[in-house]
């Protein structure tokens, strides 16, 4: 899931300082279960955003807030037809991928990020979250033990460890684990250290074309049984 | 709620509902096992906010007699409190009897008016006639009550020993029937239900007890000095003082039995034994009250029964016989079988039997009788088979307790009522559904464990003198906390709208008690019957889709603080400090409200039902409102509930990270807990916090002036 942090309070009092009347806006699904921008952080940060304006005196502001299942699709994006009339700006709390859409629905409307989105990841307990997936493309985790270097080595090395482990632990923090030694563990007990021997050539992410696009459906062709590729 | 339908969308407006949302809590174990279903649950939750008057109008609303309940209720709710299944059941009874006389039970006089002019007679004044006659009267109907005995309270006065029940509750209880217009005719034993027709009663409610002893049917019965329970209790209690001798022996293990042992004792009576037949598991007393008599010396004789009595000499030769167990009956209680050849003689002054007693229905009345000449009626209707005569009590349950006769009466009055009024009688229903199940064990384990408040009792030696009452009262103190003990089952959390939860399991993650569960689904579900009503998940549900089952636990404290800063804005206070403060415990008793109020400055109280519930929303919204400093105070480690603090200091961290970033001084936040001991110095912390915060607001205005 993708997991985003709430940007300092400062700097979403500059973005919004311009704005007269602001829409707080929520999202119902990845930032809500990190709890970045769901309900509660926009009921939060509405009224974080009240005090502040109590202390500095010039409470110009008119607030107000909602939250909608999920930003990034364009139906949900309907339901706000009514609402953003009367605003001068969107705060969303939702990722960049949220963010993007109600600019792209709404493109008279600025439209401010209120959150960082921060990576793909999961939660390790309650209140902490841990990067897991770079979205590079080409997953490689069956020959790694389901481990990913590119995320969970600092180095992002296919071929490792590097000569930085110590005792299990990276030398970029002691507090991290070496990706690599734990897929060493890993394909240890899968009994699949061959794949540990085998080497990886260098990937150039350079040439991967962005913005990437997946299409699953198919140009439809005529009557006469046949499917174009 | 119609705002959370497909899309999940709302606004904060949106959230407040128009009408008045749904009670959705279930009824609690105790009180389904209440034969008055009271609410326990709440009367319990407001004594241990210390709100006493408040929990006595609970009680009064579904109890006309609460004091004698508070004397001599078998409490069933005890055995059905899931407390039990933690350490100890709630002592329920105790804190009702404190809520009782500390709420001034006594000075409530309640008020009837005559609405309707059919008279209804009540014969017999025990605890169903005196019930069944107070809501008679509450409705509006003329009551005569008809006592063929010189006083009224039928077994009340004359069944249960003044030890257990002071005359003077009883009277105050009377007392209040009279006041309230009931008529009373004493010494007046009715012998024609034809005659109370013709002096125009419009319909007869018959409670006539069930005073008549059994006869266990041996030989020698008859002679003198066996004498049965109920009519000895009857002699003791209308002021006789029977001569019983020394050495006297009660047969059977009921509470008459006990309550027969016991009274003896206090005759003066030196050696009392108790000859049951079968075990003390098996017998039907209340346990408390066998403990209590074995501690006054009476001995307890267990598979033991009397075969044949004979005068000799003065005394009584009683040949007893031992018993062993056999099957089960039908009821599930196994039959005493007599052992051959085992019988032992015991040389007595007198023998009192106490093996059950019937109702004695004169057959003038005419109405049908039963198994064990009890009255015959139909259960939803409550009619006899004659016109216009219900009945109700022991006379139709046999020998039975005080609650279950009091809700006869309450039920004959509705019923009396739909007959005068020629309603259909519509079967009675339970506004709520009812809780079942147990905890699980995980539950139990993660509960914190607060063993009972056990109230004093009067020391054995010094209570077998007399028949002054034994029970003390609970202190202010030690109910409060006993009553913070209850789990407020079936008051829980419940997501009130599965289509915003996002599944995040928040909720999984955060309860103490291991409560939420994943379904086969994938959707998150609250056990009601798990959930202890911490809130902590109602508060941390980042989708906002968690609530608690009852309406006025909602939006308490938004609602309070709402009215505080109200109140603070109309009186300009400056500078205003705001504290959310633990309603439970010791907060609740007064001695720390008074801390706050002595402390300088205008420090306005938000009360809370425990901290858990106050939200880092609240800490903020009582900054913007103008607040230059907010505490919150809860019960520290006296707290009933688990992880209570740590959840508080996760959201005092976070708001205190945003005042940082508005360039507030993160110490105008604080938090504030009880020690083990008590207080503790809460009262200087709280004094030097609001010396901190009056030097912190002289401060600004004087930068504000500079800058100005």
């Amino acid at each position: 899931m993708i997991v985003a942090e709430q940007k300092k309070l400062d700097e979403i009092l500059r973005m919004v300082a311009p704005y007269e009347r602001v829409l707080i806006l929520g999202c119902g699904t990845c930032v809500t279960v990190c709890g970045a921008g769901g309900e509660h952080e926009v009921s939060y940060l509405h009224n974080a955003l009240k005090v502040a304006q109590r202390k500095s005196g010039n409470g110009t502001h008119a607030l107000s807030e909602y939250t909608l299942k999920r930003q990034c699709d364009p139906e949900f994006l309907d339901m706000l037809a009514g609402r953003v009339e009367d605003v001068d700006a969107v705060l969303s709390l939702a990722c960049g991928i949220g963010v993007q859409a109600v600019s792209e629905r709404f493109r008279q409307l600025p439209v401010l990020p209120g959150v960082n989105t921060s990576f793909m990841g999961m939660p390790k307990e309650w209140g902490i979250w841990d990067e897991r997936c770079a979205a590079c493309g080409d997953c490689r985790l069956a020959e790694t033990g389901g481990i990913c270097p590119i995320t969970r080595c600092t180095k992002g090395i296919l071929n490792g460890p590097c000569a930085g482990t110590k005792s299990g632990k990276c030398e970029a923090s002691r507090e991290m684990d070496c990706a690599w030694v734990q897929i060493y563990q890993r394909l240890e007990g899968l009994r699949q250290l061959d794949s540990m021997r085998r080497y990886y050539p260098p990937r150039n992410f350079r040439v991967i074309p962005r913005p990437r696009r997946i299409v699953a459906k198919s140009t439809a062709g005529g009557n006469d049984g046949q499917v174009a590729a | 709620m119609s705002s959370a339908t497909a899309g999940g969308i709302r606004t904060q407006t949106e959230t407040r509902p128009k009408k008045a949302p749904c009670d959705h809590s279930l009824m609690p174990p105790c009180q389904v096992a209440c034969p008055l279903h009271m609410d326990i649950r709440e009367y319990v939750d407001l004594t241990a906010q210390g709100r006493i008057m408040e929990a006595l109008q609970v009680i009064r609303d579904g109890n006309p007699f609460p004091s004698i309940c508070a004397h001599v209720c078998t409490h069933p709710c005890e055995d059905a409190c899931r407390r039990g299944q933690v350490d100890a059941p709630i002592a329920i009874r105790a804190v009702k009897r404190f809520a009782v006389e500390f709420g001034g039970d006594r000075m409530i006089r309640p008020e009837a008016e005559t609405s309707h002019e059919q008279k209804v007679a009540v014969v017999g004044s025990g605890p169903a006639g005196l019930a069944c006659a107070y809501y008679l009267r509450k409705l509006g109907y003329p009551v005569t009550i008809f006592e063929a005995h010189s006083e009224l309270g039928g077994m009340l006065r004359v069944g249960i020993p003044q030890y257990r029940l002071p005359r003077e509750v009883l009277d105050t209880e009377i007392h209040r029937l009279t006041s309230m217009g009931v008529e009373i005719r004493t010494n007046a034993r009715v012998v024609s239900i034809d005659l109370l027709l013709e002096m125009g009663y419009r319909a007869v409610f018959l409670t006539i007890g069930a005073h008549q002893g059994l006869k266990m049917g041996i030989e020698g019965e008859d002679s003198p000095g066996v004498i049965d329970g109920a009519t000895f209790l009857r002699e003791v209690n209308l002021g006789l003082k029977p001569s019983l001798g020394e050495k006297v022996a009660v047969v059977g293990g009921g509470n008459v039995a006990i309550d027969a042992a016991r009274t003896a004792v206090r005759l003066g009576v030196k050696q009392v034994k108790v000859l049951y037949r079968r075990s003390r598991a098996e017998m039907p007393a209340n346990e408390e009250e066998v403990s209590q008599a074995e501690e006054e010396g009476i001995a307890m004789v267990f598979l033991a029964a009397p075969t044949r009595v004979r005068r000799r000499d003065g005394h009584l030769e009683v040949t007893c016989i031992r018993m062993e167990l056999g099957e089960p009956d039908a009821g599930g209680r196994r039959q005493p079988v007599p052992v051959p050849g085992s019988e032992f003689q015991e040389r007595l002054d007198a023998l009192i039997t106490a093996i059950g007693q019937a109702p004695q229905a004169p057959g003038s009345f005419g109405v049908r009788l039963g198994r064990g000449s009890t009255i015959q009626v139909d259960p939803v209707t409550m009619t006899t088979n004659r016109a216009g005569v219900f009945a109700g009590g022991d006379a139709v349950t046999g020998p039975a307790t005080v609650v279950e006769a009091l809700a006869a009466g309450r039920r004959a009055a509705t019923r009396i009522s739909d007959y005068l009024q020629h309603r259909y009688p519509l079967p009675e229903k339970e506004a709520l559904d009812s809780l079942a199940g147990d905890l699980r064990p995980e539950t139990v384990e993660a509960i914190r464990k607060i063993g009972r408040f056990e109230w004093e009792t009067a020391p054995a030696e010094a209570r077998a003198q007399d028949f002054a009452p034994i029970d003390l009262v609970y202190d202010w103190q030690a109910a409060i906390s006993e009553a913070r003990r209850c789990l407020r089952c079936g008051m829980g959390a419940e997501i009130l709208a599965q289509d915003r939860c996002a599944t995040c399991l928040t909720c999984l993650r955060v309860c103490p008690y291991h409560v939420p569960q994943l379904d086969q689904a994938g959707s998150v579900q609250i056990p009601v019957d798990q959930c202890q009503a911490c809130g902590v998940c109602v508060v941390e549900c980042p989708a906002r889709a968690i609530v608690l089952r009852k309406p006025h636990d909602r939006r308490h404290i938004d609602r309070e603080l709402d009215h505080i800063v109200q109140t603070a804005v109309q009186s300009n206070t400056k500078p205003l400090v705001i504290g959310f403060c633990c309603q439970y415990g010791l907060f609740g008793t007064g001695s720390l409200a008074g801390l706050w109020r002595k402390a300088a400055g205008g420090i306005s109280i938000v009360p809370v039902l425990c901290t858990a519930r106050v939200e880092a929303d609240h800490m903020l919204r009582a900054f913007e409102a103008g607040a230059e400093g907010v505490f919150i105070a809860g019960c520290g480690v006296q707290c009933a509930r688990e992880n209570t603090d740590f959840w508080v200091q996760q959201r005092i961290a976070k708001v205190r990270r945003t005042l940082a970033q508005l360039q507030l001084e993160p110490e105008r936040l604080q938090f504030f807990t009880t020690t083990a001991g008590g207080n503790g110095d809460m009262g200087q912390r709280l004094e030097a916090f609001a010396e901190r915060i009056g030097t912190l607001y002289l401060a600004s205005v004087l930068i504000q002036e500079v800058q100005k």
